[in-house]
């Protein structure tokens, strides 16, 4: 998977929902709440980051009593990788605040 | 009248894309979407409703149908059918395309571009096969492969194009792709 070493926005915000254990509707929401619907996940975009998640290890079945809404969560694997990105995207963030702030003086 | 009717596929490989807004345009027209199989649709007379359709290509296991059908229940899509690994949603106009970003639509074709390849180079090979024993052989042998070779190219010309057309989506979306990035 090529967005393993600089995840996508998708994959950064699934993997964000599922720092606790989700079923992938409640990914869906959860995603749509928090950035007001300025981001949304096409359902078989989100299937399909799913799966790979799972390949690559990175996410786990939690629960699969209910077939209908499987529970997923983080893996320490996935952990290290979202926390990797996290920094990737700080430093992208400081950079532009550290800029625009000089800017106003 | 008839309340039934065939719409055939223009090569779902090429066109997708216009198959699926054609499938809207009927079904603005009151001819829905029942089933399909191989290049065909079926529709059916129904109330004219605005609808737009999305196709995804998918091998599920029989553990994996309810989750995925509930995700996309969810996402305001609406499973119309299946026919082997292709599944057709329709939603209201303006829904999020199931599809939402680059990098899993281009995992998409690459699901699509294995069947299609394989039955591509298959078809190829034969012909390539029927052509040899043509130039080598005479006489009877000769005319049969000769046959042979006619009726494989209505297979091989439609499996390597539809080859060809996945490869020019995946092209497309990787230049898409780059565009953004």
């Amino acid at each position: 998977m090529k967005s393993l070493e600089q995840l996508t926005d998708s994959v950064f915000y699934i993997m964000a929902a599922l720092t606790e254990p989700r079923h992938g509707y409640a990914v869906m929401s959860l995603i749509e709440e928090t950035t007001k619907g300025t981001f949304v996940v096409g359902p078989a975009s989100l299937y399909t980051i799913i799966k790979k998640l799972v390949a690559e290890q990175l996410i786990q079945l939690h629960d699969d009593s209910d077939s209908r809404r499987k529970v997923y969560v983080l893996t320490d694997k996935g952990r290290e990788i979202l926390l990797e990105d996290i920094e990737r995207r700080k430093v992208m963030i400081h950079l532009a605040e550290q800029g625009l702030q000089r800017g106003n003086i | 009248m008839l309340d039934k009717r065939y719409m055939i596929s223009d090569g779902l490989a090429f066109f997708e894309e216009r198959d699926m807004k054609k499938l809207s345009k009927k079904a603005a027209k009151g001819w829905h979407l029942k089933r399909f199989r191989f290049a065909c649709y079926e529709l059916e007379k129904g109330d004219s409703e605005e609808v737009i359709y999305n196709i995804d290509y998918r091998k599920l296991r029989a553990t994996e149908e309810e989750e995925y059908f509930e995700l996309f229940a969810y996402g305001g899509w609406t499973h119309v059918c299946s026919s082997t690994d292709m599944h057709i949603f329709k939603a209201a106009p303006g829904t999020t395309p199931i599809y939402s970003d680059a990098e899993s639509s281009l995992d998409k074709l690459n699901r699509l571009a294995k069947p299609v390849n394989l039955v591509a180079s298959v078809a190829l090979a034969i012909t390539i096969f029927l052509w040899i024993f043509m130039t080598f052989t005479s006489g009877t042998i000769q005319y049969i492969a000769q046959q042979g070779l006619t009726y494989s190219f209505i297979f091989t010309v439609p499996a390597v194009m539809t080859s060809c057309g996945v490869y020019y989506h995946m092209w497309k979306n990787l230049r898409l792709r780059s565009k953004y990035e």
